[in-house]
């Protein structure tokens, strides 16, 4: 048995002396990584704050020495689950709320639904299909309606009265609790663009076909005002908030689109990364339409009960159209680039 | 030599190495590998969430009763008076938070985390080692709707209709819901659309350094180079857990099967007989010096078998 060999003092290898010279580093950040992570970013100071990225590039240099020279498997498990945190934090959603709001408005929102035109054509087209078929179908038959329209006609059946039609479309004077139901619909509606959105995932079909069936229970309801006489009178009633709910729907359906059409032709990417593209497009231009649909609901709490002459009616609605296709057409265009110089400048234009 | 070995059906799992992992390549340009969530910690992690979801509205109706509202109760108010009215709105409201805006506000907040998330210690990160944006965040979670609710309000629907459409529904459901088990990342089809992950980071102790608890001088524990050339670095691995976990019958076992192994002499005088401990911790300390020798000259030797 040699005598001499393995008798070292300690601090002999080299790993010992690498984490003497850097542990100090690695206990500050643990620390300040604690102490944002509980107590968030305010109450650090200018000079800490500045610290915080260097001390971070120093441990991620430490990990990436500590698994070339170190066999510690606590240190190189303690750097690792640091260096995860830190870069957790460092890279986590922290923008400003203010930043992120006037970037989604301004920018991503618009370019967004620019970006979908195709689709948007596509389930435009959809919904007038389903409205001018469900017309037809109930001019050649009327008993079409019921299995169209089913639960969602409050009264507004085929017995109905021309009285009774027309108090339905009227302001509120009988007292229902329409507020609250509207809050309802809202959320209702809400949850079916959602739906007509994420069926994209499935080959975009069922989000033709839902389209197509919302068309049809909207051009029943047309055909059976129609043929009382109080055709106008109807579209101007649902103008107020359909233009609203309608486009909205229809940029749902054609974020849907979008999807289908990404995952059977993702083209020269990877299937993995057109999915993730296109899921970024078109979630934040569902986003958009949930919002939209938000803003009918509040349209058809207030203004459906308090706006009842048909011509005002008209103005509103249209108003709301021209107001959505306007921020949807020209808002957060790119500046004109001057011919080589590529310039990340984004015109904020006025909404 | 074919006896068995120490490290055979050794219990100890090393913490870095079991389960898929997620690399993710920071723009620092290290590469840091993530352990991927695993489909049970997001499953209870989502069931966490769930019981606060389900449970928050419970609780609000448990104040309304509490707080003196006695004058507006439902039995003698119309529904039509405002403050019912209002009630409602409010109610249906925070519902509609609940069950769409509760993952994403969480997962934009700094942790990237639900309440549910954090207590299963995992976290939303980007894919492609950039920030998580917000835009990411809520499709990833408007995915939600067509992977969980959906199939789940159709699944009820159709259990109280009866008929195909709950089977179809149901098998839905569990495509979806199981799609995290049949790829290697754990994704979600949410995870696939926002370009996320969800990965474990927990939060790790430094502990100290076992080679440097060595004495300078340990009589009768030296190793000539044969004898600790018997190892690599999965064992040393196994060897650090087992010094720092200290249980007594395992320190037993495991000295015992070294010495068997390195062909071991015991001193004669039985006071010469080192504890099991302070001879593992030697041993230890000789062998990590061999393998961090040799890895500084590139050569790694990764287990026993390797040479």
């Amino acid at each position: 048995m040699s005598e001499a060999a393995n008798e070292k003092p300690p601090l002999q290898l080299k790993s010992q002396k690498f984490r003497e010279a850097r542990e100090k580093d690695w206990k500050a950040l643990a620390k300040q990584i604690d102490r944002a992570e509980n107590g968030g970013l305010r109450k650090f100071t200018t000079e800490e704050l500045l610290d915080l990225p260097v001390l971070y590039r120093s441990t991620v240099s430490s990990l990436s020495m500590a698994q070339s020279i170190s066999l510690d498997r606590n240190l190189i498990t303690f750097l690792q689950a640091l260096c995860a945190r830190a870069y957790v934090y460092m890279y986590g959603p922290h923008a400003r709320p203010g930043v992120i709001v006037r970037d989604f408005f301004l920018r991503d929102l618009p370019r967004s639904v620019r970006a979908l035109w195709g689709e948007l054509s596509l389930s435009t087209l959809c919904l007038v299909l389903g409205i001018v078929g469900g017309i037809l179908m109930c001019m050649a038959d009327p008993s079409w309606y019921d299995p169209l329209v089913g639960g969602m006609s409050q009264g507004r059946d085929l017995n109905a009265s021309v009285d009774d039609l027309r108090k339905t479309i009227g302001g509120s004077e009988s007292g229902e609790p329409l507020a609250a139901f509207s809050v309802f619909l809202m959320s209702h509606n809400t949850q079916v663009t959602l739906s007509a959105f994420a069926l994209g995932v499935i080959g975009g079909l069922p989000t033709a076909f839902l389209m197509i069936v919302f068309g049809m229970s909207v051009g029943a309801m047309v055909w059976l005002f129609a043929s009382r006489g109080l055709g106008p009178d109807f579209i101007a009633w649902l103008s107020i908030h359909g233009t609203t709910e309608l486009t909205a729907a229809v940029i749902g359906a054609a974020a849907g689109f979008h999807l289908a059409r990404r995952i059977m032709f993702p083209g020269h990417l990877t299937r993995k990364a057109a999915l993730a593209e296109a899921g970024r497009l078109a979630g934040t231009a569902m986003l958009g339409a949930m919002l939209m649909l938000v803003i009918a609901g509040f349209i058809e709490g207030v203004a459906r009960q308090t706006v009842t002459e048909m011509w005002a009616r008209f103005t509103f609605g249209g108003v709301m159209l021209v107001f959505w296709l306007a921020y949807f057409i020209a808002v957060g265009r790119l500046r004109k680039p001057r011919p080589p110089k590529v310039s990340h400048e984004v015109r904020h234009g006025q909404t | 030599m074919a006896r068995p070995d120490l490290m055979k059906g050794g219990a100890v799992a090393l913490p870095f190495t079991d389960g898929p992992v997620t690399p993710v390549t920071t723009p620092e340009g290290v590469v840091l590998s993530f352990r991927t969530a695993s489909f049970a910690s997001r499953l209870a992690a989502l069931l966490i969430d769930f019981l606060i979801i389900i449970l928050a509205p419970v609780v609000l109706v448990i104040l309304y009763i509490l707080l003196p509202f006695e004058h507006l109760k439902f039995d003698n108010v119309k529904m039509d008076h405002p403050f019912i009215q209002a009630l409602f709105i409010l109610f249906v409201l925070i519902g509609f938070f609940l069950r769409s805006g509760y993952f994403m506000l969480f997962e934009l907040g700094p942790r990237a985390a639900t309440p549910g998330k954090r207590v299963m210690k995992i976290r939303v990160i980007s894919h492609d080692g950039g920030h998580l944006t917000p835009s990411a965040v809520i499709t990833r979670n408007a995915l939600r709707e067509v992977e969980l609710y959906l199939p789940l309000t159709l699944a009820l629907q159709a259990s109280v209709n009866g008929g195909w459409v709950s089977l179809v529904a149901l098998i839905w459901t569990l495509t979806l819901a199981l799609l995290p088990l049949f790829n290697t990342s754990r994704a979600r089809l949410g995870d696939f659309l926002g370009g996320t992950r969800v990965v474990h980071v927990p939060r790790e102790r430094l502990s100290f350094d076992l080679a440097e608890q060595v004495p300078v001088t340990s009589p009768g524990l030296s190793f000539t180079p044969e004898q600790i050339s018997v190892y690599g670095e999965k064992e040393l691995g196994v060897l650090e857990e087992v010094l720092r976990e200290k249980r007594a019958t395992t320190l037993r076992a495991v000295a015992d099967r070294i010495k068997t192994r390195i062909g071991w002499v015991e001193p004669k005088i039985a006071s010469d007989i080192p504890p099991d401990e302070a001879f593992l911790r030697a041993y230890y300390a000789a062998l990590r010096a061999q393998l961090e020798g040799r890895m500084l000259l590139g050569r790694r030797r990764k287990d026993k078998f390797d040479e």
